[in-house]
């Protein structure tokens, strides 16, 4: 184990003490990223990454950031770096501004080593659908098993060691559910709480930034930096930023949490089951009250079909603008017809078409009633039932996921029956911007899984305070391939 | 007529705020292509929408002229299409819920009474790209791409051109005064769309309906509906049905011309903005932004009128919002008002005219004019006022200046000294008295002259004149 193994508040104690330098430590996760087999990367920004390593002076004691290398999902734009959203339709293209997360990591002095792969225009739940093919999960070397999506890149990075934190984007799971598979936390803060400017939207109603780390307390410590109003993205939140990382103990002490027994019912895992049910117990014995809850089957069932049609109709409207004449691959054409049909039909995958067709589809005047209308207001169901049981609860619990990361052969993107709610139920987050983060709970032959807490909006350090409880219970903080454990739970 | 006319009319506004109504490039319809571009009006990924205040302020302000109820939440929603000249292959605009709904105008018709048109619904949106097409290619200037618009849809009220065109002017009345637009026709800030149908005079149902796009000034709106009226109307007797079609005004034929046929209605898949949040307006913002409304163009009329402009001679004033700026800044200066307006509407637009240039570029000062009107309402003739005006023009001088320099002095109607120089005259020319009194009437404007040539033109012409009448008939 090197430092770059450690998690950011310990290796910026390192910094701080002199104890390694930033230089070393970009070097160190460069060299880690050029032998990682996975396929994690759309592309390493050597050359810059260690030019700012260079230039650093002396540590800043009171920036955990500073020196720290990390990774960004390829959705983010970066001024002067190609950024692909891992699809064909902008190969090339080279933003002339970056996302204002960049701007403020960059300004805290953290290090980028490069751009991560995602599943193709971030709609995808595998990692495998991005135009430089599957992403492996870094803990099967046999390299079976996929990391999950959309964000497989940055889970990737982060569980291989090769950085301590990547950001990544959310809109129905695609942080939560890749930081299962690869045993990493991964926080989804409130729809607003951190600025969406730059993120290259798939559904802006459901679109988070959200990000990888090891620990609980670095994640409260990155959200310290990236939240807070930007005038450049009008929804985001004028709700002052608050110190993430303190009071933890008053606040998990006293709180409450829903177990929402209809979730976890579905799952059959039976060693998944019997650590979580551990879990409930020491939660419990870390003074946390612990309810059931049942959150309504029609509901649950319909989370999946609510989640695809508001998304593909969204996604299809938001992708209008990648049609070849302004940015991206250009195709000559005789019309302009010609023009954006030569480049969207080249440039985008099947996966990706067919997600249109199902957005446009729904967005049909003749259907929008019966369609996209119809999610919305089921949409609005699901979110008072939440809110119902979040006015008695700080939280509600269940896995993230209903096992270990699946196998490619028994992945896809269709619908399917068996996990229908396991599979889909950390969508609930989005549809309510609810603050949601994934922490493991358990290693099964030689596979991380997690669970999930998400809470009421804007109790971010509340919901930290929970996830560093369960975090303490299950003994897997800082878990990576370098620094394997079994677990307590 | 056989058949009554239904129109209706689409009005787009482009709004001069200082940049677009979603982002913060300028707006300010430069020439350059391609100079005035936000990353967001190129539509690059990740970028979003934030909503120009001013525009929205104006929006209320137009939708209070047009007697409208204002929406006190601001909600935006997307219209989805593919073209070339539109970047994000969406607009933003206000399907759901328009800033204004329900309004009317009273406009002059044909028969010089007042008629009442409904405005169905004012809505903010944005504009799309310029396109040039050639030959080979088309070139895309983005400098227009996001400028904010109002769209104005009225309902199908008007029934002739002439109730159109005065539709059209008293709406470019409201969005000039307001300062929400400069409502040029002919440069495109103001555009506007006609759609017109027959049916038999009695009948419920509506005919097809035909759409007349970019008519380009105001007597266009009524010549091109007259035609369209007269065109239809032949047609229709002729038992030749009329198409679905977009046509245009062909100004020098006088005709309209068929663009393209109309194809069935276009599914725009309308949904809310998710990137602009619904924004509440406080009743205050909406009442402020109407309270802080400059002085439209019926209550300036209204005002003028008060003062005791005649009606012909306020129009003309109001009918360049310069000249009604000017006038305006004259006025608390001047002692009579219709004096002032004459020589602004005489003098000045003659100056004008004469010099092809407007009255942003007219070199005397409101100021100097106020004080030349005053010198004729003091006593001064108007000659010798607009010898100090023409002066003040060619010298650039102030009018007091002027007056010294031309030697100019109040002209005498001094009864006793006019009085002693007719009589000095008619005593030194009695030939004169006697050729008058055999009937040459020239005789007395001889007269008349010697007697201002001896005052040094100091005396009343009308003075002199009139008591040269009575004089004579007592010799």
């Amino acid at each position: 184990m090197s430092y770059l193994d450690l998690t950011i508040s310990e290796i910026h104690q390192a910094l701080v003490e002199k104890k390694v330098t930033p230089l070393a430590l970009v070097q160190e996760a460069l060299e880690r990223a050029k032998k990682n087999e996975d396929n994690a990367f759309e592309c390493l920004v050597e050359e810059q990454a260690l030019a700012e390593a260079k230039a650093l002076g002396e540590p800043e004691a009171d920036n955990p950031l500073w020196g720290i290398p990390f990774v960004l999902k390829d959705n983010f734009s970066t001024k002067g770096i190609e950024t692909t959203a891992s699809s064909d339709i902008l190969n090339g293209y080279i933003p002339l501004y970056d996302a204002t997360i960049c701007a403020k990591l960059k300004q805290k002095k953290a290090i980028l080593i490069g751009k991560t792969t995602l599943d193709e225009l971030a709609m995808g739940g595998t990692g495998t659908t991005g135009h430089k093919g599957k992403t492996y999960n870094p803990w099967d070397p046999k390299h079976e098993r996929l990391a999950g999506g959309s964000s497989c890149g940055s889970a990737a990075c982060v569980s291989a060691g090769i950085v301590p934190f990547a950001l990544g984007s959310d809109t129905g799971d695609s942080v939560r559910k890749p930081a299962s598979y690869t045993g990493l936390v991964g926080l989804k803060p409130t729809w607003g709480r951190i600025s969406r400017f730059g993120l290259f939207p798939f559904a802006p109603s459901l679109d988070h930034v959200a990000y990888f780390t090891r620990d609980v307390k670095d994640s409260a410590l990155l959200l310290d930096v990236l939240a807070g109003r930007d005038e450049r993205d009008a929804t985001s939140s004028t709700k002052p930023v608050e110190v993430y990382e303190e009071g933890w103990d008053q606040l998990a002490k006293g709180g409450k949490i829903a177990v929402i027994d209809d979730i976890v019912e579905t799952i059959s895992d039976k060693k998944l089951r019997e650590s979580f049910d551990r879990s409930l117990l020491e939660l419990e014995k870390a003074g946390i009250e612990i309810g059931h809850v049942r959150f309504g089957e029609d509901l649950l069932q319909s989370i999946y079909a609510t989640y695809i049609v508001i998304s593909c109709a969204e996604a299809t409207s938001n992708d209008a603008n990648l049609d070849g004449i302004k940015f991206g691959p250009f195709y000559p054409g005789k019309t302009y017809q010609d023009v954006m049909f030569q480049a969207r039909t080249n440039g985008f995958s099947e996966l990706i078409k067919r997600r249109f067709v199902i957005g446009s589809f729904s967005l049909m005047s003749e259907n929008q009633d019966i369609l996209f209308r119809r999610a919305q207001k089921n949409r609005r169901k699901i979110v008072n039932r939440l809110n119902e049981i979040l006015g008695e609860y700080d939280a509600i619990y269940a896995p993230s996921a209903p096992s270990v990361a699946p196998e490619f052969s028994a992945a896809s993107d269709k619908l399917s029956d068996e996990y229908l709610i396991a599979d889909n139920h950390l969508a609930l987050g989005n549809f309510g911007g609810l603050p949601s983060i994934t922490v493991p709970l358990m290693m099964e032959d030689g596979l991380p899984i997690g669970v999930n807490l998400t809470s009421a909006p804007f109790t971010e350090r509340k919901l930290l305070a929970l996830a560093a409880a369960l975090e303490k219970a299950t003994g897997l903080a800082n878990l990576s391939i370098n620094n394997k454990k079994e677990g307590k739970l | 007529m056989n058949f009554e006319a239904i129109i209706g009319l689409e009005i787009h506004v482009e709004m001069k705020t200082k940049s677009k109504m979603f982002s913060a490039a300028p707006n300010s319809f430069s020439h350059d292509p391609n100079t005035e571009i936000a990353l967001l009006d190129m539509a690059f990924p990740g970028t979003m929408p934030i909503v120009n205040k001013q525009a929205v302020i104006n929006a209320i302000r137009v939708a209070n002229a047009l007697h409208m109820s204002i929406d006190h939440e601001l909600n935006f929603d997307r219209k989805n299409y593919f073209y070339s000249d539109l970047p994000k292959g969406f607009q933003i605009t206000q399907q759901f819920r328009p800033i204004g709904q329900n309004g009317y105008l009273d406009v002059l018709g044909r028969d010089g009474k007042l008629k009442r048109i409904e405005i169905e619904r004012i809505h903010m949106e944005e504009d799309t790209c310029k396109q040039l097409h050639f030959m080979d290619y088309t070139l895309l200037d983005y400098n227009r791409a996001g400028v904010p618009l109002v769209e104005i849809v009225s309902r199908p009220d008007i029934r002739n051109g002439t109730e159109a065109m005065h539709y059209v002017e008293a709406i470019r009345n409201i969005v000039l005064y307001s300062g929400t637009s400069d409502g040029k026709m002919e440069e495109g800030s103001l555009r506007c769309d006609v759609n017109i149908s027959l049916r038999p005079y009695g009948s419920q149902t509506f005919g097809t309906k035909v759409e007349i796009k970019n008519i380009n000034s105001l007597k266009n709106i009524e010549q091109a509906l007259d035609y369209e009226i007269a065109r239809q109307s032949a047609s229709l007797l002729s038992g030749i049905p009329i198409q679905q079609e977009t046509r245009r005004f062909d100004e020098a034929s006088g005709k309209t011309v068929i663009m393209r046929v109309k194809t069935d209605a276009v599914d725009y898949k309308y949904f809310p903005e998710p990137n602009i949040v619904p924004i509440p307006l406080s009743d205050e913002f909406v009442e402020d932004a109407i309270r802080t409304c400059p002085e439209l163009y019926d209550a300036k009329k209204e005002r003028y009128l008060a003062q005791g402009l005649p009606e012909a001679a306020a129009s003309v004033i109001l009918s360049d919002i310069a000249m009604a700026r000017y006038f305006e800044e004259a006025l608390p200066l001047a002692k009579n008002p219709k004096t002032l307006a004459n020589f602004l509407i005489v003098e000045i637009n003659g100056f004008l005219n004469k010099n092809g240039i407007g009255i942003a570029e007219f070199p005397l000062k409101a100021s100097d004019l106020a004080e030349i009107s005053n010198f004729q309402d003091d006593g001064f003739t108007h000659k010798q006022c607009t010898d100090i005006f023409n002066y003040c023009l060619e010298k650039g001088v102030a009018p007091k200046d002027a007056q010294q320099a031309l030697r100019i002095e109040k002209v005498v109607i001094d009864e006793s000294a006019v009085l002693e120089a007719v009589t000095a005259v008619l005593d030194a020319n009695p030939q004169s008295i006697a050729d008058f009194k055999a009937g040459k009437d020239r005789a007395k404007g001889f007269l008349v002259g010697q007697v201002m040539k001896a005052s040094h033109g100091k005396l009343n012409p009308a003075a002199v004149s009139k008591v040269m009448d009575e004089e004579l008939k007592k010799r």
